[in-house]
């Protein structure tokens, strides 16, 4: 008894030593001294892989694998992904980031999905150098410079709020409306943006706030009342919305929803008549993303909002490692950063160019407008 | 006397075991089997309780100083970046446990909302050490806000700990619950006036700072950590040795009784959730100073889930093991389990483990073992020959692992259908094995054992967040099971009403 | 006055709701003295499995047989599947901690939890599955009065819950099985003593009460449409707040709790705020709880010096 745990542990503890002589030491997988040509790099991903939101979480990996590996083939590069599950509690987000900044492998972050997080990890990516760029981070304070290494390749909700709020307010003429956020920093934020804007031209706001946790509406549905017309949902979960469109015709009220860009989910959210806006036409209905498409709808068939920005992060990274590799060098945090601020793409999968403004914003970037017809389809409303 | 391990006993009641080593013969005072049950700590098994009783022998001071100078070792011998975030965060979690310690292992009051008086603590110092509050904000220095924090919290534990007057066991459990969800939603939703920050949380936290010096490096933290550490346990194990912390046992073996002996039983019940609270306040405001910033879900369920696991699993009522569970299980969900090669070494290396243990003959180990590995390559060439593609994947292991397994385990070339049942039937398996016995289990062990490996290679690998908490379930299921006072704990008859 | 009624009948379907998982929860407390963490992910798997009897039987657009059957193979399958889930997790982790002290348990719980639900993302996805029912059970085959609709699913649902509360009932005051749980729960040393085969009535005990949560499981996608892997999580936390305001261990108190919750939440969302829902259901039922000790209908507990 006593030899055998002995002999045990003595075969944990070389195994563990081996595990920290690989791990720690030169990658084992893709060896550095191949040939000199092939660029070999890492690149993190941070996301909510598990709890609560994993599903905008695995949506975000499974887009960036897969624009990982379109581009490696295409590239000729050998770039692989590390995994982050930050659970989208920002504290977790600073471990995983450790983890990263700790990983010298890794020369660029896709992620973080939450401002909070950003907020939290910020500081430690720009002592690191390493470039971060976030597919759903929309808080508009996130680009004032605070955070020389962060990129996003969507807007930010000082525009899609007041956008969206001159919208109902020119075309859909409440007296009344009812806004609902799901308390986390993305709706509060654009609650703080409409809200002002539908004070001052007269309508009567009542503004409701529910938990993102929260499934069942009826209750909060039951106060909507026959005068109000429209009902603004800026929330992250598409299919809590789906419910709350389900709740409002079971309990025959006849407010139209009018949602932001994370509602625009066209195989979860299908209310007729609904409003939804978005950084980017459908993929989907992009001729030159048929090919993503179809891969993509090959293992997830019903993918929202979150998949492609991530996909066009991720894209962005890989070609600026590619362009570093091209360049003679080996792609470093230095290089790599350097070659994602002179980014300039004239189209990408969310159909818009892609550059960035000295502090990371997405130039240029729009919100379109899009209501859903009784057969569930999304529809562009021009202009 | 040796107290050499024995199984434990499967019912309640007093051990068929001989008397303890220091009662010798009938005691003034002391009841007999009361005096067998207090020597009677269960160690740990084998040579690891021998080493046990030895380290006891050099008394707890000692042993505290050589862990603390152990803690405070391990940067010098070369801390990469990660690992010291692991070890700050480790020790923070270690430090709330060994303050719900006080609560929930010394006065036996189910604290379920544990992680607001934490919050508080993070959020108290937020507000005196940051540019929240006013137009530059208050910056407080440390040797300032931390006083203060903790005696604001001080204070909120014992309005939390007012209902248990009238309230016991899991009734009090309620009403801390509330209070834990309370802070998480009014932190989250308390509209700009409070100045609390709502969803976006308060950023730019000063660091810790006093006397012209402040702390910049996460080492700096490290230390810190260790220190406060090490000076809480020791300030508790002299409350623990004196009166107040005879009273808080008493008071959780029987409230009656302690009443009828003249214990104050509110007013102690209170202390402990005072001391309690000024603990999980000393943590938070080392914590919100570390992050730089603090948001309402950094102090929800899931911390909580973590501080429970590490002081059960470490023993509770008892100091070091609280600690010790902390740690231990902070290290391996926070640093080991993180990476996908390390998780495959803990995978394999803890069945291995305890087949070791498990497994006696030797023969019977030797025979099993080699079964299974003559399995895996009949299983691989039978099915190689049936259809290449499912062998065509290749093991999602990487390194010497990966490429040791590549010939043994089959996996095929969409592994994650096969995988999904594989795991299924895995679990079923494992049921299985722990109703059969003999050697119909032996038997059973080998496709067990080759099924783990496929699973893992063929979908656990693959998704390694999920993995991650799958293990850490596993692990936390089979410790339990494996060892219910935890590690450094000591069985307690406990008689139900 | 419309407005009052919908809100009553919308927290009468969810209370009934929580009221079945709290009752599969009292009933595991009042043997072992259990508090099972690890009860609303059965919940959840109970949701799940009615989710893929839909899929099995063409999706809820294209039934391939009438609604009715395919309702009553989901409770079944449902019942059976989750309650044989919570015999097995009984004999696997519950079983050997049965003398250990009450806290040990709840890190296996947890532990159990954890591995239920990412067990179920690892297998299933994370992405939410949707049940429709509008599909084959239209809104308007419902009760209109006045301007307050009541759901044929939320009938269902209380119909349901209310036989199945009183078939618990009858149960365990009626039958033998009955007297041996409460037996068993009164004092399990004196149960063995007296010939019950203890081992037999807790598992049935746990079969019973994992079984009620499948049930509701279904019952809840049928209301709530979505499933996802942790929607256990905030139906379990509830029906441990309404089995404690009721009374441990007390099945009635467990219903009345249950109901309770239901009904403290639809009226304060309605009437005082959405936004702080969850404090005031709470603080209210701490009020109660101040107000009643040992809960709404527990007993004073006796202790022993």
């Amino acid at each position: 008894m006593k030899g055998s745990v002995i002999i045990a542990t003595a075969a944990i503890g070389a195994l563990a030593v081996a595990g920290c002589g690989s791990s720690g030491g030169s990658s084992a997988s893709g060896g550095s001294s191949s040939s000199p040509k092939s660029c070999v790099a890492s690149i993190g991903m941070e996301g909510p892989l598990t709890g609560p939101v994993a599903v905008l979480g695995q949506e975000q990996l499974h887009f960036a694998q897969l624009a990982l590996s379109m581009d490696n083939k295409a590239n000729k590069t050998k770039i692989s992904i590390v995994q982050g599950d930050t659970q989208l509690t920002p504290s977790i987000a600073t471990t995983v980031t450790q983890q990263f900044t700790s990983n010298s492998k890794i020369v660029a972050v896709v992620g973080p999905a939450g401002s909070q997080e950003v907020e939290a990890i910020g500081p430690l990516m720009g002592r690191a150098g390493l470039a971060f760029m976030s597919g759903s981070a929309t808080n508009a304070t996130l680009t004032t410079g605070k955070y020389p290494t962060f990129f996003r390749v969507v807007s930010n909700d000082s525009v899609q709020g007041p956008q969206d709020a001159h919208y109902i307010i020119s075309h859909l003429h409440p007296k009344s409306l009812m806004i609902v956020d799901d308390q986390e920093a993305y709706s509060t934020g654009l609650v703080s943006a409409m809200v002002p804007v539908f004070t001052a031209a007269g309508i009567k706001v009542d503004h409701e706030s529910v938990s993102q946790k929260l499934t069942d509406f009826s209750s909060l549905v039951a106060k909507v009342t026959p005068a109000t017309t429209v009902v603004v949902l800026p929330w992250q979960v598409a299919s809590n919305a789906q419910q709350f469109g389900r709740n409002l015709a079971q309990q025959h009220k006849n407010a139209v929803i009018f949602g932001t860009d994370g509602l625009y989910s066209p195989g979860t959210f299908t209310i007729s008549g609904s409003y939804v806006s978005s950084f980017g036409p459908d993929i989907r209905a992009i001729p030159a993303d048929a090919s993503i498409v179809a891969a993509a709808s090959a293992k997830y068939p019903s993918f929202g909002t979150f998949g492609p920005p991530t996909f066009a992060a991720t894209h962005v990274i890989d070609e600026a490692i590619a362009a570093v590799c091209k360049a003679g060098q080996t792609p470093s945090r230095s290089n790599v950063l350097a070659a994602i601020k002179k980014t300039n793409e004239p189209t990408s999968i969310l159909g818009q160019p892609i550059s960035f403004s000295s502090h990371g914003e997405l130039v240029n970037g729009k919100f379109f407008l899009f209501k859903i017809d009784s057969a569930g389809k999304y529809h562009l409303i021009p202009g | 006397m040796s107290l050499d391990a024995q199984p434990p006993a499967a019912g309640p009641g007093p051990p068929a075991a001989g008397p303890g080593p220091a009662a010798a013969g009938p005691q003034l005072g002391a009841d007999e089997w009361v005096a067998r049950q207090e020597h009677r700590r269960e160690y740990l098994p084998s040579w690891l309780g021998s080493a046990q009783r030895r380290l006891e022998r050099a008394g707890w001071w000692p042993r505290l100083a050589v862990a603390g100078l152990a803690g405070a070792a391990l940067p010098l011998i070369g801390l990469g970046g990660f690992q010291l975030q692991v070890g700050i965060d480790a020790l923070v979690i270690a430090l709330l446990a060994v303050g719900l310690n006080i609560v929930v292992g010394w006065a036996g009051l189910l604290d379920l909302g544990y992680v607001a008086f934490f919050g508080f603590g993070a959020y108290g110092f937020a507000l005196l050490s940051s540019s929240q509050i006013g137009a530059n904000g208050i910056h407080l220095p440390a040797y300032l806000s931390l006083p203060i924090v903790m005696i604001g919290a001080a204070i909120l534990g014992l309005l939390v700990g007012l209902p248990s007057r009238r309230l016991i066991g899991d009734y009090l459990a309620i009403i801390t619950l509330f209070f834990g969800e309370a802070f998480v939603e009014l932190t989250n939703n308390l509209p700009a006036s409070f100045r609390l920050g709502g969803p976006n949380g308060i950023v730019g936290i000063d660091p810790i700072r006093g006397f012209g010096h402040q702390l910049a490096s996460n080492t700096g933290y490290y230390y810190l950590l260790v220190i406060l550490l090490v000076a809480t346990m020791a300030v508790l194990r002299l409350l623990d040795t004196s009166r107040t912390g005879r009273a808080w046992r008493a008071v959780r073996e029987d409230p009656l009784a302690a009443a009828a002996m003249t214990i104050p039983v509110n007013r102690v019940k209170l202390m402990a959730f005072a001391f309690g609270a000024m603990v999980a306040a000393l943590a938070g405001t080392i914590f919100a100073a570390q992050q730089i910033s603090v948001f309402p879900t950094d102090f929800d369920t899931p911390i909580l889930i973590l501080i429970y696991a590490g002081l059960i699993l470490g023993g509770t009522g008892s100091i070091a093991g609280a600690a010790t569970g902390a740690l231990v299980i902070m290290v391996i969900y926070d640093g080991l389990l993180r990476s996908p090669t390390d998780s495959g070494y803990l995978f394999y290396g803890l069945i291995l483990l305890t087949l070791l243990v498990k497994l006696r003959p030797w023969r019977r180990l030797a025979a099993v073992i080699a079964a299974t590995v003559a399995l895996g390559f009949a299983v691989h060439a039978i099915a190689g020959a049936i259809s290449a593609s499912a062998v065509a994947g290749g093991p999602a292991s990487t390194g010497w692992l990966g490429a040791a397994l590549r010939h043994w385990v089959i996996v095929p070339a969409n592994p994650t259908v096969p995988g999904n049942w594989g795991f299924v039937l895995l679990v079923c398996l494992l049921i299985a094995l722990v109703q059969v016995k003999g050697r119909r289990r032996t038997i059973l062990l080998v496709p067990a054992l080759y099924l783990a490996a496929f699973v893992w290679e063929t979908r656990l690998a693959a998704e390694p967040a999920i993995t991650r908490q799958l293990m850490i379930g596993a692990i936390l299921i089979v410790m339990m099971n494996a060892r219910p006072q935890g590690l450094l704990g000591a069985r307690r008859v406990e008689a139900l009403t | 006055m419309a407005f009052f009624f919908q809100e009553l009948v919308n927290g009468l379907t969810t209370g009934a709701l929580y009221a079945l998982v709290a009752l599969g929860f009292s009933m595991v407390y009042g043997v072992l003295k259990l508090l099972n963490f690890a009860h609303g992910d059965l919940y959840m798997v109970g949701a799940f499995i009615g989710y893929f009897v839909i899929q099995w039987f063409g999706g809820p657009s294209a039934l391939s047989i009438p609604v009715p059957l395919v309702l009553l193979f989901m409770f079944v399958l449902a019942a059976g599947v989750v309650g044989g889930l919570g015999v097995a997790t009984e004999r696997f982790a519950y079983r050997p901690l049965r003398d250990a002290p009450r806290i040990a348990p709840l890190i296996t719980a947890i532990g159990i939890s954890f591995f239920l639900e990412n067990a179920a993302q690892l297998l299933f996805g994370a992405q939410f599955r949707v049940y429709n029912t509008s599909q084959f059970i239209s809104f308007s085959s419902g009760i209109q009065i006045g301007s307050v609709s009541i759901d044929s699913v939320q009938i269902m649902v209380l119909v349901l819950g209310i036989v199945l509360m009183i078939g618990l009932r009858q149960l365990v005051n009626r039958t033998k099985l009955g007297k041996q749980m409460r037996a068993v729960a009164a004092d399990r040393e004196a149960a063995e003593m007296l010939g019950i085969n203890v081992n037999f009535t807790i598992s049935a005990t746990f079969f019973l009460g994992s079984a009620l949560a499948g049930v509701a499981g279904v019952m809840g996608g049928l209301l709530f449409n979505q499933v996802t892997p942790t929607i256990g999580f905030l139906v379990g936390l509830k029906a441990f707040t309404a089995a404690v305001v009721g009374g441990i261990g007390s099945l009635p108190g467990a219903m009345l709790g249950g109901l309770l919750i239901g009904l403290a939440e639809s009226f304060i969302t309605g009437y005082v705020s959405s936004t702080y829902t969850n404090l005031l259901v709470f603080a209210l039922l701490i009020v109660v709880m101040l107000v009643r000790p040992s809960g709404l209908l527990g007993r004073a507990q006796l202790q022993k010096v």
